[in-house]
């Protein structure tokens, strides 16, 4: 039964829901358009499937963790979100990738190590056939800037090609499937501003402290930390490598961004590993296998890009480019699997809020027209 | 007769009273009424120092006639007569007037609240000079009881009583004791055998030389009073026998535990009972589980089972009680058929979820935990069970308009139990007309109060136990018997028993014997004695309810305590201070 399926991307306690509704009293986002945890529970407690894949709600909620402070059931309701979440990443994705991953820890960690050692083994023969490992840049180099350059941007490209394919699946799934009222194309427009805004400022996760007592806004502007360090290094990657793996001078335009995404980075990955070590927030009571893998990557990534960084600048070109192996060694899984794991949740999580407003505003539309006709329909 | 010497006592309730009525204004008023002695006021006249300052002053002022004008006799006219009583005065030369319900807390105004009160005094006053003082009576107990109805709560009663040393006549319809218990299998929430629980009883009830048990049998008739019953107990089986001598019984107390029966599933026609095979109520279900095996007619392993509650309780349509044990009934049977078939899904149909009892709410927790899929409906729109296709791997679809999700959906079933509710026998009526006992709308016994005697009913000497009273379980079943045991004992061991004096006669000499009041009388209390050709009122029966008193056309009948002259001399008063 789904229920049971649901069991293994973490929602182990949502039987134990009697629907009191106090998770969405508690909920700083739940309205009277979108009415979550509660009707989330009880449509996965009924197991209707269908039904789900078309909500938005489980985007909408940031795990505060509220309402399982507040649940006088121990239903968990927070991490029953974060669970149909996971789902939903496996329900938007149509290779099944993400599923596999999901429902098995064993099968994502033999995947990342295949594709690592792939691309080790890939760039050890490119490396060896045209350059030294003592050389790092210009003439002769084991892995010159330009090839790096055209590498990234292959992965980018297969990258971008899941991302665009899975977010037009959700379109679907959300816009057409689950919308049965008419929908303006303007809409689209009117709100298309929510994207950017929602994706750099994360305002939302901000908000969650709006119906607590003592304000806590530090998980939020450490996650917001970790994101524009994260799209930061990203962008240098795939656009600016050939300035920022050039040495010997140092070019401080670029440079300067690549240090904080760096402190972005490392301040936010510490904090979660320790979160999730310490489990003094309800939200990371939990931790899923993916969660995991996940920290631990991104954390070898972090070490690796730094140590790299240090042994370039030092002149210690041979251990630089052994680093620099192994640091692509776990980017390049890293970045194959975002489209199949938590970390969609960068392109997911805005679109969804942007596709809420629209349906929110379409919605409107439609009960204003309802309520201008002569009739009244029971 | 002496001169009346009245005191006069204003309560002010803490300030209940004394915030809208100006207390020491009533209590000089009353101080210059004719008779009256003095007039005091209290803070609470029902606490010790309270009663102390009336016994005190009916020593030191030979006061011999008393007004406390405070709450609702119903609170504590007991009260102040026992201080009448301690200070030697017969209890009934009292009068309350009720100047907290009728006045201070019904009232805004203070000083028509003052005035009414000034004149409910007034009528009390003028009421309890013509008081007299009556003596109450007492009579013998017989300790012989009888018990109706031999399943569990008879049973116990019945135990109870003849442990005691006392004789039991305990009646049961049925072939055998147990009632409806022995068609139950485990009993919830602690899945304690049923049959367990009832052998025990059933071997004792039979060992015990003191309870005389009648099977097959009824009770015929009744006469008599409290302590004085005589009981007509009559065999079923013996009409056809030919062996229909009827036993006659002498009792002194009568215990009603006559049980419920299941509500008819056929009468609600969605469910299909009766006409879909798989459609069972819950008692046919414990008749599969007590033979070991839970399955379809065909004779298949359900994979989906459906139990649907509230069937015929919680509706205006049929009963609008709720039936208290099928929720977790329902919960136990999840259990049961979860347990006997792990691979099977259960969908829990239901209105609202009443866990209320000891060890119910986590018991509704581990049918939660054990993935039982609970759908509520809206109380007046039930599911409606079709017959599935052939296509569908299931025998039958429930269509459900989900409360809790607002979605309509389609669940399957292979067998769906439908939770059956309590209703009153179809022979309460009959039961009721011969203890003399009243029911209410729905056919259950009415106790004589709801919450303070749950037991006893309006005539003295019945006592009811049970579910015949209304639908309840177990161990509130097993409660109410052994109160009403524990009342019945109490009587006997004081062996006689005091009747309060507020009864009426029959003056013999304006009696015209006309016996209008005998079919009047709600308690069965007025015989007419052929020989002198008057009616009789049998003290120890009547309730002093007046309907006699104002019935009669010959005015033959006196209301003690509630004459004319004393409720025309309230009046009186009642105007004059008007």
């Amino acid at each position: 039964m789904f229920i049971d399926e649901l069991d293994r991307f973490g929602a182990e306690d949502v039987q134990l829901c009697y629907q009191c509704g106090d998770c969405s009293t508690v909920c700083p986002h739940a309205d009277e358009v979108y009415k979550f945890p509660r009707k989330s529970m009880r449509l996965l407690q009924m197991g209707l499937e269908q039904k789900l894949e078309t909500t938005l709600e489980p985007w909408l909620c940031y795990y505060c963790g509220q309402c399982s402070e507040q649940c006088p059931r121990d239903a968990d309701p927070g991490e029953t979100m974060m669970s149909l979440r996971r789902w939903l990443i496996s329900r938007y994705d149509f290779t099944g990738i993400s599923r596999m991953f999901f429902k098995s820890r064993i099968t994502e960690v033999l995947a990342i190590i295949a594709v690592a050692l792939l691309t080790g083994a890939f760039l050890i023969y490119y490396g060896l056939s045209g350059g030294s490992i003592s050389i790092y840049d210009g003439e002769g180099a084991f892995l010159p800037s330009t090839f790096i350059h055209r590498f990234d941007l292959t992965i980018g490209a297969i990258l971008l090609v899941f991302l665009v394919l899975n977010a037009i699946h959700m379109w679907y799934l959300v816009m057409i499937k689950g919308t049965p009222f008419n929908v303006p194309w303007w809409l689209y427009l009117k709100e298309l501003y929510q994207l950017p805004w929602h994706f750099f400022t994360q305002k939302r996760y901000a908000d969650c402290e709006k119906k607590r007592e003592h304000k806590v806004y530090m998980p939020w502007l450490l996650h917001l930390g970790l994101m524009l360090g994260y799209v930061t290094m990203l962008l240098l990657v795939m656009v600016f490598i050939e300035q920022l793996q050039a040495g010997p001078a140092i070019l401080w335009r670029v440079h300067i961004f690549g240090y904080l995404a760096s402190v972005g980075l490392i301040a936010g990955t510490i904090y979660f590993i320790r979160s999730r070590f310490k489990k003094h927030y309800i939200q990371y009571k939990k931790s899923h296998g993916t969660d995991w893998v996940f920290v631990t990557l991104l954390f070898i990534i972090v070490v690796t890009g730094i140590a790299q960084h240090v042994f370039h600048r030092t002149g210690l070109y041979e251990p630089a480019n052994i680093t620099y192996v192994i640091h692509l060694m776990s980017v390049v899984p890293w970045l194959l699997r975002m489209p199949f794991s938590k970390w969609a949740h960068l392109i997911y999580r805005p679109l969804a809020m942007y596709f809420s407003a629209v349906r929110r505003e379409a919605l409107m539309r439609q009960v204003s027209i309802l309520n201008s006709y002569p009739v009244v329909v029971k | 007769m002496k001169e009346s010497r009245t005191g006069v006592y204003v309560c002010m309730c803490g300030t209940n009273i004394a915030k809208i009525v100006d207390v020491e204004a009533v209590a000089a008023y009353a101080s210059a009424l004719p008779n009256v002695v003095l007039a005091r006021t209290y803070k609470y006249m029902c606490s010790n120092p309270g009663q102390e300052m009336i016994s005190q002053d009916i020593r030191d002022h030979q006061l011999n006639r008393i007004v406390v004008a405070a709450c609702s006799p119903n609170m504590h006219e007991r009260t102040f007569r026992a201080a009448l009583r301690s200070a030697g005065l017969n209890q009934y030369l009292f009068e309350m007037a009720n100047i907290r319900e009728q006045c201070s807390w019904v009232h805004s105004d203070p000083k028509e609240a003052t005035e009414k009160a000034k004149a409910l005094v007034h009528a009390a006053v003028s009421r309890v000079q013509l008081h007299e003082e009556l003596e109450s009576m007492s009579v013998d107990m017989c300790p012989n009881v009888l018990v109706i109805g031999g399943g569990i709560a008879g049973m116990t009663a019945a135990l109870e009583l003849a442990d005691a040393g006392n004789n039991v006549y305990l009646v049961e319809k049925a072939n055998h004791l147990g009632g409806n218990l022995a068609r139950v299998d485990l009993t919830a929430p602690y899945l304690y055998s049923a049959r367990d629980l009832l052998t025990e009883r059933i071997t004792r009830t039979f060992n015990n030389k003191k309870i005389h048990t009648y099977l097959q049998s009824r009770v015929s008739g009744l006469t008599g009073y409290i302590g004085n019953f005589r009981a007509t107990i009559e065999s079923l089986n013996g009409k056809e026998a030919g062996n229909n001598k009827p036993d006659e019984v002498e009792i002194g107390n009568v215990v009603v535990c006559t049980g419920y029966r299941e509500f008819d599933a056929s009468r609600i026609v969605h469910y299909g009972y009766g006409k879909l095979p798989n459609v069972i109520t819950s008692f046919e279900l414990e008749k599969m589980i007590r033979a070991g095996r839970i399955e379809t007619r065909e004779g298949k392993i359900p994979k989906y089972v459906a139990i649907i509650h509230c069937v015929g309780s919680r509706s205006q349509e049929f009963h609008s009680y709720c039936s208290r044990v099928c929720c977790m009934t329902a919960l136990k049977y999840a259990h049961e058929i979860k347990s006997a078939n792990p691979e099977s899904y259960i969908s829990d149909i239901y209105i609202d979820m009443h866990a209320f009892g000891k060890g119910h709410e986590d018991f509704y927790r581990k049918s939660s935990e054990a993935k039982t899929l609970f759908l509520m409906y809206e109380k007046g729109d039930r599911p409606v069970i079709h017959k599935a296709s052939p296509k569908d791997d299931c025998e039958m679809l429930i269509e459900v308009n989900e409360k809790l999700s607002g979605e309509v959906i389609e669940i399957p079933a292979d067998l769906v139990i439908l939770m059956v509710g309590m209703e009153a026998r179809e022979d309460s009526y009959e039961v009721a007309r011969i203890v003399n006992i009243s029911q209410d709308k729905e056919g259950w016994f009415i106790e004589s109060h709801p919450k303070l005697e749950p037991v006893a009913t309006t005539t003295d000497g019945i006592f009811i136990a049970g579910t015949c009273v209304a639908p309840k379980d177990i161990p509130d079943s097993v409660a109410q018997a052994r109160a009403a045991a524990a009342r019945i004992l109490a009587r006997i061991a004081k062996e006689r028993i005091e009747v309060d004096a507020l009864y009426s006669e029959v003056n013999e000499n304006l009696c015209s014997g006309c016996r209008l009041c005998n079919q009047l009388c709600p308690y069965s209390a007025i015989e007419f004695i052929e020989e002198k050709k008057h009616s009789h009122i049998i003290s120890a029966l009547c309730k002093g309810c007046g309907v006699c008193v104002a019935a009669c056309p010959s005015a033959a009948i006196k209301g003690r305590h509630f004459t004319d002259q004393q409720v025309l001399a309230q009046l009186d008063g009642l105007f004059v201070a008007g």
